[in-house]
């Protein structure tokens, strides 16, 4: 059996929990809002690509750009509705949010029904390097990946709006005595990470089946990557899902998923209590 | 406001009790009930809403044709969340409140699981639609679809014939993908296959790169897959994208369903094998007549197996009961189960003396559309064992005490 094969498939799936998790570790590490209908924010991206590429035929860039912005919405729409209420209620927000996923949920299922929807992948044939194969489409999503988090650090560190939301996620109240209008930027974040989550969903679309439960899975993965990455750092989330995509393929090349699931769930215990901080926080006064 | 509003949502929690509680009882004359006990909200509700549709419809059916001898089925509806706990306070409540002559229900071996001690202590009567591994006998359950030897037993050895020896084991981790296994190693043994690899995977993978690569480098005649749910159209479709080629190592699965399916893109679906006792392009007239009545009431979603045997269900339940006659005691309702025989959408099925089915496995390839097509159907009806005779030779027989 190919070992390389198994590293580059590491790579093909942190890119992918790279995209997933981005949207979360923007709206927990700057609104310190923990977000469990980010999975459903995947789900209307996902839902999105089915309609513009399936029942629309366009484009799967269309489906790209139309899933980040019916996301971005949905989510800008949540914000100003429930979240901009609760902030500082952590667990309220907790609850508040379980109950707009569970709602979402419905909704997708009222609207599309209850079967799997499937889309097509937009590139087919794959890329052989010597004995490994890597499909084009995996290959889309981890160039993908790189692009969506130069633009978020371009965004944080490159533009007036970025400077301020790293500046309210250090520190709020002294934000708004300097006349930072927080609760806009906290509207703009929160949209722009759903936005992100949807771009998730409409990569996932073609490899997967589209359910209206399909967010689930991908909320402990978020989870899991902020978590071993540390919160509020983007090149954090980007190690964590690369530390992540690496260590489940090499387990499971040597012995079986189900293992690889266990050690991983172990790992981020162990990283929990003895880093609870994130492995790659970068500390800050 | 506020308190105005607190005010309002109390008022209409206290209604919802009180009607909730009113809703019970026993029931009127000339009526009987039945409970509908699936989930329509979590995970396993893809499937299940489906299931509930055409139990329901059902009900509606023999109603509008004169009821059971004059009686009109009323059915009670539920939702257990995907939560195998909550179908057991939920049957409980069936029983206990509703009174309900018997409840059709459940999906997974969980949820039968949970709701089998609470029927088997009331004595009431359960009618499980889904497609299991076996190993259970309950007087007071009647198992509506097909049990692993019925799938199983038939295909292998099509599968080795036709296909090839060489074959590699994905599924869910999980009781019934471990029990198929089982069973077709040792009918491989047999027939003189071999089993080239195993892998089982969480509930709820949709990522299957290491998984493709082993199935790469150990090279099968096809692979034989219990995957379930999402994980179904996740490795159907990254099958294909790893330049697998279903229509020379087919996946062959006793669990891909038309609405897994339907979230694998055409063109990863063709070639693909799945097996069971209905599939929607069935050509019987009773078929025709079940998907066209289905689609009209709720549109046009796919229609597989499981819904197939919650529709029967409700059918069998009607034959049960006019069959016992006035005599509605749930040992006489049981005891008129047995034998019962039913022209049902896939065509002719019996009730077995242990309370499970005789029915006719069939083979369904996937073609360019997506679409199954019947490629084998078997000649006779094949007998239901729960133990089956291959693992547990001379296994106890319960039901024969």
């Amino acid at each position: 059996m190919n070992f390389l094969q198994s590293l580059t498939d590491g790579i093909s799936v942190a890119a992918i929990l790279v995209i997933v998790a981005m949207g979360f570790a923007i709206t927990f590490g700057v609104m310190k809002v923990i977000n469990l209908a980010h999975g459903e924010f995947i789900m209307i991206g996902a839902y999105t690509a089915y309609v513009f590429v399936s029942l629309l035929k366009m484009p799967f860039v269309v489906a790209l750009i139309g899933a980040f912005l019916v996301s971005a919405l949905v989510g800008m729409l949540v914000e100003y509705t429930v979240i901009k209420r609760l902030y500082g209620r952590t667990l309220d927000t907790l609850l508040a949010t379980l109950g707009i996923s569970i709602i979402l949920q419905q909704l997708a299922r009222l609207i599309f029904g209850v079967s799997t929807k499937s889309v097509s992948t937009p590139m087919t044939g794959s890329l052989k390097l010597g004995t490994v194969v890597i499909p084009n489409y995996r290959l889309f999503i981890i160039l993908l990946s790189v692009i969506l988090v130069g633009i978020t650090l371009f965004i944080l560190f490159r533009t007036n709006f970025g400077m301020k939301l790293r500046s309210v996620s250090m520190n709020r109240s002294i934000c708004e005595v300097l006349g930072i209008n927080t609760a806009k930027i906290d509207t703009l974040t929160f949209a722009y990470g759903s936005g992100l989550a949807g771009v998730a969903g409409a990569v996932l679309a073609p490899i997967r089946g589209i359910s209206s439960t399909m967010g689930i899975e991908y909320l402990t993965d978020a989870f899991m990557v902020v978590v071993m990455g540390g919160v509020g750092s983007i090149a954090g989330t980007a190690l964590g899902s690369a530390l992540i995509g690496e260590f489940k393929q090499v387990v499971a090349f040597f012995s079986t998923e189900v293992s690889a699931s266990i050690l991983l769930f172990i790992l981020v215990i162990l990283v929990l209590r003895f880093k609870p901080e994130g492995l790659f926080k970068v500390e800050r006064r | 406001m506020k308190k105005t509003l607190a005010i309002c949502l109390t008022a209409a929690l206290l209604m919802l009790l009180v009607s909730a509680c009113s809703s019970g009882g026993s029931s009127k004359e000339g009526e009987i009930k039945v409970g509908v006990l699936f989930s329509l909200s979590g995970p396993t509700s893809i499937v299940e809403k489906g299931m509930a549709n055409a139990a329901l419809m059902a009900i509606e059916e023999i109603n509008a044709s004169g009821g059971v001898n004059g009686e009109k089925l009323v059915p009670i509806q539920e939702d257990y969340a995907s939560d195998p706990a909550a179908a057991a306070t939920k049957a409980q409540k069936l029983i206990l409140n509703d009174k309900v002559i018997a409840i059709i229900g459940g999906l997974t071996s969980a949820s039968r699981q949970a709701m089998l001690p609470v029927v088997e202590q009331n004595n009431s009567i359960l009618i499980y639609p889904t497609t299991y591994e076996g190993l259970e006998y309950s007087k007071n359950i009647i198992y509506a679809n097909s049990v692993a030897n019925q799938q199983l037993e038939p295909i292998v050895p099509w599968l080795v014939e036709n296909v090839g020896k060489r074959v590699f084991f994905v599924g869910n981790d999980y009781v019934f993908p471990v029990e198929a296994n089982n069973q077709v190693r040792v009918m491989l043994q047999r027939l003189g296959g071999e089993v080239v690899g195993e892998e089982y995977v969480p509930i709820g993978t949709t990522e299957f790169s290491s998984v493709l690569n082993k199935i790469k480098s150990a090279q099968p005649d096809f692979v034989f897959s219990t995957l379930i749910a999402d994980s179904v159209p996740a490795f159907y479709n990254q099958y294909h994208d790893y330049g697998l080629d279903s229509k020379k190592i087919p996946i062959a699965s006793p669990s891909a369903t038309e609405a897994e399916i339907a979230g694998v893109s055409p063109a990863a679906a063709e070639g693909n094998i799945s097996f069971f006792a209905y599939f929607q392009n069935l050509d019987t007239p009773e078929n025709k007549k079940f998907v066209e009545a289905y689609r009209s009431k709720y549109g046009n979603e796919p229609i597989h197996t499981m819904m197939e045997a919650s529709y029967n269900a409700v059918y069998l339940l009607k034959a049960a009961l006019e069959k016992a006659g006035s005599n509605r005691s749930t040992e006489n309702i049981l005891n008129s189960f047995i034998g019962l025989e039913l022209q049902a959408p896939q065509g002719k099925i019996k009730v077995a003396e242990n309370n499970h089915l005789w029915l006719i496995p069939r083979i369904a390839r996937l073609n360019a559309e997506g679409q199954f097509e019947i490629v084998k159907e078997f000649d006779a009806p094949i007998e239901p064992q729960p133990w089956s005779e291959l693992l547990y030779p001379g296994h106890e027989k319960p039901w024969e005490k």
